[in-house]
C-alpha cells in the first residue's frame, strides 16, 4: 500500500460560501431547526446562499415560502413559539419592511411580555448594502430600525470567517436576530480566506480591530469596513495613522473596543452606509460623546449616507453613499481639528 | 389531497349526526354552566371597574361568550387556542371541562387571570402588558398583541412545528371581523392553506369593529366567504347558539385533524356594549338603542337555556332558575348566578387584590434571553 500523503490543498472560500456552510451545519446539528424565505428551496435562494439544503434536509425543512415577509417571520416565530430554531431569509433586506409589524412587535417583544417565559430563536438573515447599483429597493441599510427595537439582536459581518461564525452564533443565541449580510462581498474575491475545518463560532457583541494606529480611529461595518481600510493606506502615505475597528454586532455592542482605541487616538469618525439622520453612526457619536468626552481632542464626527434613498446609476449613487475620498477628506480635517 | 376533496370531506360531515347530537346530558348542563362563569367574569369585573377597585379597560364579551364556550369545549389537551381581547375567560376556560382542579388541565387559573386583570405579579406575563396579553406555552395559549390577526401566522409556525415533533394539534385563533382587513390576515391563511396547517380562523363577527359598523370594513356580507378563495372550508355558526358553535368548530377541528387543512368559521353575533367600557358611553352616538335592544333578545344563555328545556335536560323549579339572561352589568345581581361561580370569582379577584405589584426593577428584566438559568 501506498504511504503517500497529499498535504491538503488550502482551499479559499468566499462569503457567501462561509453562510451556506454555516447553515448546513447547523441544519446538521439541530434537527429541529429549519430555513423558511422566497425561492430558498430547489433555486437554493436569489443569490445561492441556501444552496443544495433542500436536497439534504428535504422540502419540510427548507421550506419555499409565499411571498409574505410577515408570514415568513410570524410563523418563524409560532415554529419558535414550539421548540424550534428557524432561520428566516428575506430575498433582499429592503424587503423586511413588509414583515415589520411581525419583527418589532410579536418577535421583539416576546421574550419580554412573557416575563422570560418564551424565548425565540429566529434568525432573520438577508442580502443588504448598496454601491451595487441595486437602486432604491435593492440596497438598503435599514438597521436603525431595528436597533431601536428593544430585544433584537442586529449584526453585520464583514469577512467569510465572520459571516460564518457569527451566522452559527446568531442561530445558537436563543433571541431574535437581525443578520445584514453585504451582498457585494458575498463573491469578492479580494476577501476569500481559509475557514478552520472545525466547528466554531464568533461570539456576538465582539468588535475587531482591522488595523493598528495611532492618530484617528475609523469605527466602521460592513462592507464600509473596506473603505476605511483602503482610506488608512491613503492617509498612511501623508502620515496619519488611521486605526480600523469593525464592530461586527450592533446590538450589543462593544463600547469598550471603541472606547479603548479613541483612548489611544483621541479622534474618531463612524463610517456607514445608513442615512445620518436617527442612523448608527450618530448613536455611537452620542455614546462617545457621553461617555468619552474626557478622552477626545477633536469632536466625533460621522460620514455616512446623505439623508436621501439610494439611486439607481453610479455618479448618483456614489455621490449619497460614503467613499473612500469622503473618508480621506473627513480624517484630515479631524487631524487638523 | 386537493382543496377540492377537502371541501367535499365537509359536506360529509354536514350530513352526518352533529356532534352535539351525542353530547351527554351532563356535557349540555356543562356548556350552560360555563355560559354563566364567561357571563359572570363579565359582569363582576365591570361592577368591579364601576366600584373603583379596577384600574385598566375591560373589553366585554358579554353577549359573545356561547362562541368561547362552544368552540373551546370539544378540544383535546394537546390543542392550541390563541385568543384576543374580547376573549379573557378563555384563558381560564381552556380544558375547563376536564375539572377545574385539575392539576393537568391545560388552562390558566382563575387567580392567574385575576392578577393580570389587577396588575399583579401572580400574571402570567407578571404584569408587564395589559388586559388579555398574557399566554401560556406550557398550556398551550398563544401570547396575544395589540395586532390584531398579528397572531393568525404565529398559530400556523405552532403547529408547523407540532406536526414537525410528530403532533397532531390544532390551533383556534380568535379575531373579530374588523381584523379581516389586515394584510396578514390573507398572508397568514394563504401560508396555512398552501401548507394544509391546522389553524382554525374564528371570525367573532359582532357587527362593530371599535366604532365602526361591519358594511364599512367587509365587502360581502359573510366572511367565512373568503374560504373559497384559498380553496378552504368555510363555516358559518349561529355565534348566540353554544351548540351551533359547537358543532361548526368540531367540524372544522375534525377536517383539520385528517389532514384537510385550515378553516374560517364565522359566527355570527353582535356586540352588546362599547367597544371597551371606556366607550360604553359613547357606543350610544354610533349605535341606534334599538340595534342594541334588539340584539339582546338572543342572549346565549336564553338560547341554550330553550334547548336544555326542550331536550328534558332542564325541569320544574331549574327552568327558570338564575335568570341571567338580557341583563347587563347594571341590571344583574348575584341572585342571577350559581352559587359556586360566584365564589369561583371571589377566590380568583381576594387572591389577586392581596397580591403584590412586580417590583419596579423587574421593568428591566427580560429584554434578552440569557440562556437556561438553573
Amino acid at each position: 500500500m501506498s504511504a503517500t500523503t497529499v498535504a491538503p490543498v488550502a482551499v479559499k472560500k468566499n462569503y457567501l460560501t462561509a453562510l451556506n456552510e454555516a447553515l448546513a451545519e447547523e441544519m446538521a446539528r439541530n434537527p429541529l431547526m429549519l430555513c423558511q424565505g422566497e425561492d430558498i428551496g430547489k433555486l437554493g435562494g436569489a443569490f445561492g446562499v441556501t444552496e443544495g439544503l433542500q436536497a439534504t434536509y428535504g422540502d419540510h425543512r427548507v421550506v419555499d415560502m409565499p411571498i409574505s415577509e410577515a408570514a415568513i417571520i410570524g410563523s418563524a416565530v409560532g415554529m419558535a413559539l414550539n421548540g424550534m430554531t428557524v432561520m428566516a431569509e428575506m430575498q433582499f433586506i429592503d424587503f423586511i419592511s413588509c414583515g415589520f409589524d411581525q419583527i418589532v412587535n410579536m418577535m421583539a417583544t416576546y421574550h419580554y411580555r412573557t416575563a422570560g417565559e418564551v424565548h425565540i430563536p429566529v434568525v432573520v438573515r438577508g442580502p443588504a448594502g448598496a454601491y451595487g447599483g441595486g437602486a432604491l429597493y435593492h440596497s438598503q441599510m435599514n438597521e436603525a430600525w431595528f436597533c431601536n427595537s428593544p430585544g433584537l439582536k442586529v449584526v453585520c459581518p464583514s469577512t467569510p470567517y465572520d459571516a460564518k461564525g457569527m451566522l452559527k452564533a446568531a442561530l445558537r443565541d436563543g433571541n431574535p436576530v437581525i443578520f445584514y449580510e453585504i451582498k457585494e462581498l458575498y463573491r469578492k474575491r479580494e476577501i476569500e480566506e481559509e475557514l478552520p475545518t472545525e466547528d466554531y463560532i464568533v461570539p456576538l457583541g465582539k468588535a475587531a480591530i482591522r488595523r493598528e494606529g495611532k492618530d484617528i480611529t475609523l469605527v466602521s461595518y460592513g462592507q464600509n469596513v473596506y473603505h476605511c481600510l483602503d482610506a488608512a493606506a491613503e492617509l498612511e502615505n501623508v502620515g496619519v495613522s488611521a486605526e480600523v475597528i469593525d464592530l461586527r454586532s450592533l446590538v450589543p455592542l462593544d463600547e469598550e473596543t471603541v472606547f479603548n482605541s479613541i483612548a489611544k487616538t483621541s479622534r474618531v469618525i463612524v463610517v456607514n452606509e445608513a442615512p445620518m439622520t436617527c442612523g448608527f453612526a450618530g448613536e455611537l457619536v452620542a455614546r462617545i460623546s457621553t461617555k468619552a468626552f474626557h478622552l477626545l481632542d477633536a469632536p466625533p464626527s460621522r460620514v455616512t449616507r446623505m439623508d436621501t434613498p439610494v439611486p439607481w446609476v453610479k455618479p448618483l449613487e456614489l455621490h449619497v453613499l460614503p467613499t473612500v475620498d469622503k473618508i480621506v477628506a473627513e480624517a484630515m480635517r479631524i487631524v487638523k481639528f | 389531497m386537493s382543496a377540492k376533496s377537502g371541501s367535499a370531506t365537509a359536506e360529509r360531515a354536514e350530513q352526518a349526526i352533529k356532534p352535539s347530537q351525542n353530547l351527554s346530558k351532563e356535557d349540555c348542563l356543562e356548556l350552560f354552566k360555563q355560559l354563566y362563569l364567561a357571563r359572570y367574569f363579565d359582569v363582576r369585573l365591570i361592577k368591579e371597574k364601576k366600584r373603583g377597585r379596577l384600574r385598566g379597560t375591560l373589553y366585554s364579551s358579554h353577549n359573545q361568550e356561547a362562541i368561547l364556550v362552544g368552540s373551546l369545549f370539544g378540544l383535546a389537551a394537546t390543542d392550541w387556542i390563541s385568543p384576543i381581547h374580547r376573549d379573557m375567560p378563555a384563558f381560564f376556560m381552556k380544558d375547563f371541562r376536564f375539572g377545574v382542579d385539575n392539576p393537568n388541565r391545560l388552562g390558566m387559573s382563575i387567580e392567574e387571570v385575576c392578577c393580570q386583570v389587577w396588575g399583579k405579579e401572580g400574571s402570567p406575563g407578571r404584569a408587564r402588558d395589559n388586559w388579555s396579553h398574557i399566554g401560556s406555552k406550557s398550556k398551550k395559549i398563544i401570547h396575544s398583541t395589540s395586532m390584531l390577526a398579528g397572531t393568525i401566522p404565529v398559530a400556523a409556525g405552532v403547529v408547523y412545528a407540532d406536526r414537525m415533533q410528530g403532533g397532531n394539534a390544532v390551533c383556534l385563533t380568535y379575531n373579530g371581523e374588523g381584523s379581516t382587513a389586515q394584510g396578514i390576515f390573507h398572508e397568514a391563511i394563504n401560508y396555512a392553506a398552501v401548507h394544509k396547517l391546522p389553524v382554525i380562523t374564528i371570525v367573532e363577527n359582532n357587527q362593530w369593529a371599535y366604532g365602526t359598523p361591519v358594511e364599512m370594513e367587509c365587502p360581502t356580507p359573510d366572511v367565512a366567504d373568503r374560504a373559497k378563495g384559498y380553496g378552504i372550508l368555510g363555516l358559518i355558526a349561529d355565534g348566540q347558539d353554544v351548540f351551533d358553535v359547537y358543532d361548526k368548530v368540531m367540524q372544522a377541528v375534525e377536517h383539520s385533524r385528517a389532514g384537510n387543512g385550515p378553516s374560517i368559521v364565522e359566527c355570527k353575533t353582535f356586540r352588546a356594549y362599547g367597544h371597551g367600557d371606556h366607550d360604553d358611553d359613547r357606543a350610544m352616538k354610533y349605535r341606534p338603542a334599538k340595534e342594541i335592544e334588539e340584539g339582546r333578545k338572543r342572549d346565549p344563555i336564553a338560547v341554550c337555556r330553550k334547548r336544555l328545556i326542550e331536550l328534558g335536560y332542564l325541569t320544574g323549579a331549574d327552568k327558570t332558575s338564575y335568570m341571567a339572561e338580557g341583563k347587563n352589568a347594571g341590571e344583574s345581581s348575584n341572585d342571577d348566578f350559581p352559587p359556586e361561580i360566584i365564589e369561583f370569582m371571589n377566590k380568583g379577584i381576594e387572591f389577586a387584590m392581596n397580591s403584590p405589584m412586580p417590583a419596579a426593577e423587574e421593568a428591566e428584566q427580560w429584554v434578552f434571553w440569557d440562556g437556561d438559568k438553573p
